[in-house]
């Protein structure tokens, strides 16, 4: 039998994984919402998977993996395990923008009419937030990006127009709803948590479909921390 | 059967390392290294070195296995380092690690990248005796161990109770004036100074440091004596005689080091010492082992400076001997700790 299956992982606000066949039936999940034990939980829920779908390591065909944005430490984790293990089944890996699966599950969830605009956020820490504003389409399967993504502290997504007449979505919703919701047309705090992996392969299938890049490149959106040094401190006084 | 094959890769601090390695004899030592992008910095900055380290780990991977004709399927075990060394840039090689044993089907063990840099003298001069002394020195970490067993039984005598030996080389080349990373410019400026010119302190040498660190090291007060010394001639106006200060500073460090070391090998009924880390590439250092081992009859194995630097195969040589020595390999779950004990040899 030739290999048919996708493996799929996110580690942008968590730990999430599934395995799909390529039509998108879901074979089987795991996810863990302790945020900062990425390292240690990914490895574990990818041997469950396999092993709740009887499935053989050989038997993936293609490995997707959510690109954020993200803290970075998470981030990479998600991401270099994703190209590992294609590596060793010499598969493919497709990269895909977490804030999209979000978006097209909170837009499911929330059961959004075609035109409805979404603004996913999530925590970037340091008081900021990344964000990606999306319009709902013909139908709740299909959104299109319309601004981002990007990292900004809240009250500069509300002064700048980018909530306005939107529905703020996402795990960031929860953080800072009281800075949003002003500007915004609603704050769903609570309907969406972490980006599911088989939406996100559902993504990918459909990227790949148009042509589109998916490169399993991070997204950062942030320099590196780091100071050239002044001149040398003298040990006397 | 034949000789365990072990992958191992390294991603404690700046260097992707990528090696495989049968038995003890190396196939290919991959390393890809972002020092150029630390190098304005004046040190190794964690998420530089992280985002380099998710760039290079599957070319670094490509290419050992492809220079030691090897298929990822062939391999019997994955190594990695847990620890000690940057949380960051360990996080990647631990991930890679854990996702190619669960996509190989291979054990995974999680090892100690200090012991890997006494273990990857096993490469070059074979086995271990039955017992031996390791002095690991480099930018991070000097420490004296003695080793029983490479894979089962490492004993930490002692370890620096401030700045590693190549940290302290480090900070004297900023105050000196000279390039990042300072070493090898003080190591080449002390060849042509005199050792004797200016007696920098020893610390923890005296007879009252012997009940509790008579294996420690300590070159924080070196360091600073080092720049009293040049602040006092500058401050005069005289010109500073670069090649005394690097030679005399240079001596301190090599004293100290290899003083304790002999002795804990005397006391400890060792014939053979091991030097490794990216420190022992120091001629001072060096020449100084090579010369006190001689008078004392003990045996020096020194690896080549490419097994000394950060690398996979120290990681891959400490992985086949706990794949000989039959211990349980890890779990998926294992953290990684960035000043992991140095018992431990694996996790």
């Amino acid at each position: 039998m030739p290999a048919q299956l996708v493996l799929s992982i996110d580690t942008s606000v968590a730990v999430a994984v599934a395995l799909t066949r390529t039509d998108g039936t879901v074979l089987a999940e795991r996810s863990s919402d302790a945020a900062r034990l990425q390292a240690e939980r990914l490895a574990p829920l990818l041997a469950e998977v396999l092993a709740e779908a009887g499935a053989d390591p050989q038997d993936v065909a293609k490995v997707v993996v959510g690109t954020g944005p993200a803290p970075f430490t998470g981030l990479r984790v998600g991401l270099v395990s994703a190209q590992t293990f294609a590596l060793a089944i010499d598969a493919p890996v497709h990269g895909v923008c977490s804030l999209d699966a979000l978006a097209l599950q909170a837009a499911s969830t929330l059961g959004l009419e075609p035109g409805t605009s979404v603004l996913v956020v999530t925590d970037a820490k340091r008081r900021e937030v990344y964000w990606g504003r999306y319009s709902v389409g013909a139908d709740a399967a299909t959104l299109v990006r319309t601004a981002g993504p990007g990292v900004a502290l809240p009250a500069a997504l509300a002064e700048d127009g980018t909530t306005t007449g939107a529905v703020v979505v996402g795990p960031g919703a929860s953080l800072y709803g009281d800075v949003l919701a002003p500007s915004s047309a609603a704050v769903h705090a609570d309907a969406v948590t972490q980006p599911d992996p088989a939406v996100l392969a559902r993504l990918a299938s459909a990227a790949a479909a148009r042509g589109d890049d998916l490169d399993p490149a991070p997204l950062y959106l942030r320099r590196p921390d780091a100071q050239v040094p002044g001149a040398s401190k003298r040990a006397t006084g | 059967m034949s000789e365990p094959l072990v992958l191992g890769i390294e991603t404690s601090c700046d260097e992707t390392g990528v090696a495989l390695v049968r038995g003890r004899e190396l196939l290919f030592d991959a390393v890809a290294s972002s020092m150029d992008e630390h190098a304005r910095f004046g040190g190794i900055i964690p998420e530089i070195a992280s985002r380099a380290h998710l760039e290079a780990m599957v070319p670094t991977i490509r290419r050992a296995l492809a220079e030691a004709d090897v298929d990822l399927a062939e391999v019997d075990a994955v190594a990695v380092t847990a620890g000690p060394g940057l949380q960051g840039p360990l996080t990647i090689g631990a991930s890679a690690a854990k996702a190619l044993s669960v996509a190989l089907g291979k054990p995974l063990y999680g090892v100690n990248h200090v012991i890997g840099h006494a273990a990857v003298d096993e490469l070059v001069h074979g086995a271990f005796p039955e017992r031996a002394m390791a002095l690991v020195v480099s930018g991070g970490h000097s420490s004296l161990l003695l080793v029983d067993d490479i894979a089962t039984s490492v004993t930490e005598l002692g370890s620096t109770l401030d700045d590693a030996a190549g940290e302290a080389f480090d900070k004297v080349g900023r105050l000196l004036g000279l390039p990042y990373p300072g070493g090898p410019h003080i190591d080449r400026l002390a060849r042509e100074g005199d050792p004797t010119a200016i007696r920098f302190p020893r610390a923890l040498t005296l007879p009252k440091d012997q009940a509790e660190h008579a294996y420690d090291f300590s070159f924080s007060g070196l360091k600073t004596a080092v720049a009293r010394w040049v602040e006092a001639r500058r401050d005069a106006g005289e010109e500073i005689p670069l090649h005394d200060v690097a030679a005399s500073f240079a001596a301190a460090v090599a004293d100290v080091l290899t003083a304790k070391t002999i002795r804990a090998c005397e006391l400890h009924g060792v014939d053979t010492l091991v030097v490794g880390g990216g420190f022992s590439a120091n001629s001072q250092l060096r020449d100084m082992a090579a010369e006190r081992c001689a008078e004392a009859g003990i045996t020096l194995r020194i690896p080549p400076i490419r097994y000394c630097t950060d690398n996979g195969a120290m990681i891959a040589a400490l992985g086949s001997a706990l794949v000989r020595a039959d211990v349980a390999p890890s779990s998926l779950d294992i953290p990684v700790d960035s000043s992991m004990p140095l018992t431990l040899t694996h996790v």
